[in-house]
């Protein structure tokens, strides 16, 4: 999973390179490069930051180029291994996402035809590919390069002196945007808006050669046009507005793209509906990765408890290795980027065994959406930072909104839930007005080493959601638990060191809780607890952040509003590179 | 002149409850805040490249403002962390101006001819206008076209001349901020150091909120500028007389009746047989339920509003959710803010977040904190402090 980016035009390609990199580094950070012909081939590589890579480059007026940002899969982050890769001549350069299943016998046959390959990458057999097959047609050997490759790819290829720029796509994204008298091309919409608001997004099998005034696709070799999209995104939901963090950001938007969702949701989100038939009930399967499968994990709560429906639940990941698939009608599938490879492999898998599949995605024309039947979009906006948060919460919604519309809730409940729905706006924005008491509560989470979330309920996949924030955004070791497992084995790491954080809501799950709470405080763990009633709390816990009292089927979007702040607080006191985790990428595009 | 410096870290304190969790600038008027207005007044004069000077509540004005795009213009943004003074804000952008700036209040709603009025002059001047009641702002007197000095709210006013806030500066400013902390000071210092500044009058939109209930003197002036549009769907039945512009995703129920200026958000439920009288502006994510009606009132994001309500004269700040046949008749009362007391004709002024019951009845003048709750059938009067639970 990496940034790639092209471009081609009148200005100097270097400036547009570098900032559209920057723009793409939540894809990945672990090394970048970029490529220029100016006339000759230039090349600037590194395992470094793009702000870095800005500094090492030189000031070449090329208008022509390409440029990469890494997140290693093949090969360890270094010179070595960062795009672009070269062909044996340093004629031809190449910027590669995706992942060659074939590369090694690629390679080993390269090596015997005589090709001096020098980097460990999967990535690099390309160059070599397109300079066997070269005889002064360009597209023609890219196109007759791509046949021998088994895998995914969004691919940008550039030959020395040229002012064209070869593409293909399979199964990775890739998009081009349109200018005056120049294109660009990107991995993703964000690294193009402060140039074109016009794009193009490829198909899998298209190929295509850009020039600066000249943009043609093929599919299969014939000629094809594709649709031009006006962007929804605006250059400036990309950028921080005032906070110190994207993620902070995201966590205060909360509130509004809840409401922008509610008034989407009250004109687009029908088509949804109609597939609860209340006669035939049907079978679902959930499938997701990552916080989106926390979401999945509270829809399933809320479908089977107020729907009535059997509802099966699987990480995509996992689901792919199930030898036979389950039958169920409907097939919902999470995934803000619309690009993660799991999911995506699992809806392949779904479509294939006759499951109707219905993508919930943030992103428009993603290959989720392409693959689905049907796709309902959250509208959370972009989101750059790598831990999701205003995504997760859209999604949320997205699920209690087909839970509240479905024909199979009676018409009070469902009126009733309406209104609770529109109430979340508010509520999210008075945990917002008191975080000051979050901040202390986080201050104190900053200074340990390992703690545990637990949660009984609708509130179980919170406290995963949690752990998985502290894990991710403040490197603190974190579990999420269902209190009652805690007895069943992680009790015996309880302790002084290791400090518990209770989410209580107030519904059957409230006097369990609080006998779960004793147990642990028992063993001498400090224990916090998030609540809207902290009668009965103050006495047995150590410190309790009180939210506003809501229905408790509802009470999720608060606890996870809550357990946000306390993970990018944490960080924040610890030091840690909030929006840029180590090792993580923003939408995981490989397996 | 490209460049403008916007205050916008006050509070604005006798406005609580509503600048208890936002500053004075986020007030919403007409479905958007006062700074929009100031924001967009700039864009229109082509002053697109912005310094915000936050500082109370300042995640509010980062929420809504982002960077400013959305609204025509670059927006930087630099904090103040102690609200001491207007000077001492300005003094807060010293190195990040240009040459020559204007410099504004955030927090005093106004239209592109404010700003052209003091573009079409040389900077160092003040823009002032003419006021029946100076004495609560800062009194200009004039030599010729030239300021001789502002006193601030004076007892007996030398003239009826009042000082907008609005100023066009060269950078030779930031050398006199040493000991004063309010920009009228540092004027009358420069003057007597012999620093000329031009007035310029201005007779164009210039309006100031104050009072909790200058909220609804703002809203009724400027909804009568904003022009009808339909977005959301209306079902039949409806009347729409006047200008009434409703946004997209809102569903305007059966019967209902709606008289303009009144303006209507994004994703609002109105009605069944609802009626909507000038002049009102109803925020975005709204619910107003059956026969109800509203008058006058300024109702912001998220406000649950039960069947059988009546309201006029009120302001109901966000994520309210009131239980039906809520009254908050209008009349004439006395009203305590800050020690003062003062006349007025207003129904209830309601803070964020407060959860009332059924049948609950407001007398007129009804103060109400943030976040409050209130029982069912509860009659309320007076002061209610943030928080308040009454039962």
């Amino acid at each position: 999973m990496c940034g790639i980016a092209g471009y081609t035009g009148r200005r100097k390609a270097r400036d547009i390179l570098l900032n559209s990199l920057r723009r793409l580094e939540y894809r990945g950070y672990d090394s970048c490069g970029i490529a220029i012909t100016n006339p000759g081939m230039f090349v600037f590589k590194d395992s470094v930051r793009v702000s870095d890579l800005a500094e090492l480059l030189p000031q070449l007026p090329g208008r022509t180029g390409i440029g990469h940002t890494r997140w290693a899969t093949h090969g360890v982050p270094n010179q070595k291994n960062a795009h672009p890769h070269t062909d044996c001549s340093g004629h031809i350069a190449v910027v590669h996402n995706g992942i060659i299943l074939n590369y090694q016998d690629i390679k080993e046959e390269l090596i015997r035809e005589g090709h001096l390959l020098t980097s460990e990458t999967d990535s690099e057999v390309i160059a070599h590919l397109v300079e066997k097959y070269y005889q002064n047609d360009f597209l023609g050997a890219v196109t007759r390069a791509i046949k021998d490759i088994k895998g995914s790819y969004a691919l940008v290829v550039m030959m020395e002196g040229k002012h064209e720029l070869v593409i293909a796509r399979q199964e990775s994204p890739l998009v081009i945007g349109i200018g005056d008298r120049e294109n660009f091309i990107a991995s993703d919409v964000p690294a193009l808006l402060d140039y074109t608001s016009r794009v193009i997004y490829l198909d899998d099998g298209d190929t295509g050669i850009v020039t600066p005034d000249e943009i043609r696709i093929f599919h299969n070799e014939n000629p094809v046009q594709r649709e031009v999209l006006q962007t929804i995104w605006s250059i400036e939901q990309a950028q921080k507005g005032g906070y110190e963090h994207f993620l902070l950001k995201e966590i205060h938007e909360q509130p509004k793209v809840l409401r922008d969702t509610i008034s989407e949701y009250m004109v687009s989100a029908e088509p949804a509906f109609g597939l609860f038939d209340p006669i035939r009930k049907p079978s679902i399967i959930l499938l997701a990765c990552g916080s989106s499968y926390h979401a999945a994990l509270i829809g399933k709560y809320i479908w089977e408890n107020l729907l009535g429906l059997p509802v099966r639940i699987d990480l995509a990941s996992e689901f792919n290795y199930l030898a036979k698939i389950p039958s169920a009608d409907y097939g919902f599938c999470l995934t803000q980027s619309g690009e993660t490879q799991d999911t995506l492999k699992a809806m392949k898998r779904l479509k294939q065994a006759g499951v109707k599949v219905i993508a919930i995605t943030n992103t428009v024309a993603s290959t989720a959406s392409k693959i689905a039947d049907l796709t309902l979009y959250t509208f959370a906006g972009p989101e750059i930072s790598v831990a999701a948060t205003k995504t997760f919460t859209c999604q949320l919604l997205a699920l209690y909104w087909i839970a509240a519309n479905s024909p199979l809730l009676d018409t009070l409940k469902s009126q009733n839930m309406m209104m609770l729905i529109r109430q979340l706006p508010g509520f999210l924005q008075e945990v917002l007005n008191y975080k000051e008491r979050i901040m202390e509560i986080a201050d104190l989470i900053g200074s340990y080493e390992n703690i545990f979330y637990i949660g009984r309920g609708i509130n179980y996949p919170v406290a995963m959601e949690g752990a998985l924030k502290l894990k991710e955004v403040a490197y603190i070791h974190s579990e999420g638990y269902a209190a009652g497992e805690i007895k069943h084995g992680p009790l015996a790491l309880v302790g002084a060191k290791t400090p518990v954080f209770a989410l209580v809501a107030n519904d059957n799950t409230r006097d369990a809780m609080l006998t779960s709470i004793k147990e642990i405080k028992s063993r001498g763990a400090p224990v916090l607890a998030i609540s809207s009633d902290s009668r009965d709390l103050e006495d047995i816990v150590d410190a309790v952040i009180t939210i506003p009292s809501v229905d408790a089927i509802f009470s999720p979007f608060l606890n996870t509003l809550v357990v946000q702040l306390v993970a990018y607080y944490a960080a924040r006191k610890r030091g840690c590179p909030i929006d840029f985790p180590r090792n993580l990428a923003k939408s995981v595009t490989v397996e | 002149m490209k460049q403008a410096v916007i205050l916008a870290a006050g509070e604005g304190r006798r406005l609580r409850p509503f600048t208890t969790n936002k500053p004075k600038a986020m007030i919403y008027i007409a479905g958007k805040p006062i700074i929009q207005y100031v924001l967009e007044s700039l864009a229109n004069n082509g002053i697109r490249d912005i310094i915000l000077i936050v500082g109370y509540r300042r995640e509010q004005v980062f929420d809504y403002i982002g960077d400013g795009k959305q609204f025509g213009v670059q927006v930087q943004y630099i904090t103040q962390t102690r609200q001491l003074g207007s000077g001492h804000a300005l003094g807060c952008a010293k190195g990040a101006t240009d040459d020559e700036f204007l410099v504004l209040p955030g927090d005093k709603l106004i239209t592109p001819e404010t700003i052209a009025d003091i573009l079409a002059v040389s900077s160092m001047s003040v823009l002032i206008r003419r006021e029946e009641n100076p004495s609560r702002y800062g009194v200009v007197t004039l030599e010729g076209n030239r300021i001789a000095r502002i006193t601030e709210k004076p007892a007996h006013p030398e003239s009826n001349l009042i000082n907008t806030g609005i100023y066009s500066f060269t950078r030779e400013i930031f050398n006199f901020m040493n000991s004063k902390l309010d920009i009228p000071d540092i004027l009358n210092e420069m003057i007597e150091k012999g620093f000329a500044f031009r007035a310029v009058e201005t007779e164009a939109t210039w309006l100031d909120v104050v009072y909790p209930w200058d909220i609804l003197n703002l809203n009724a002036a400027i909804l009568h500028e904003i022009p009808g549009s339909q977005n959301g769907t209306i079902e039949t039945g409806v009347t729409l007389k006047g200008q009434v512009s409703i946004g997209k995703g809102t569903i305007i129920h059966a019967n209902s009746y709606i008289l303009g200026p009144v303006v209507i958000g994004n994703g609002c439920v109105i009605g069944p047989d609802t009626c909507i009288l000038p002049a009102t502006s109803i925020a975005n994510n709204v619910v107003i339920a059956p026969f109800t009606e509203i008058r006058n009132s300024v109702i912001c994001d998220d406000v649950h509003i039960g069947s059988g309500s009546g309201i006029e004269d009120s302001v109901i700040d966000k994520g309210c959710h009131i239980g039906g046949h809520f009254y908050a008749c209008s009349e004439e009362t006395e009203v305590k803010v800050d020690e003062e007391h003062h006349m007025v004709k207003i129904g209830v002024m309601l803070g964020e977040g407060c959860r009332i019951g059924s049948g609950v009845v407001a007398q007129p003048g009804v103060i109400a904190g943030n976040y409050c709750q209130i029982k069912s059938f509860k009659n309320i009067n007076g002061i209610i402090p943030d928080k308040s639970l009454v039962v």
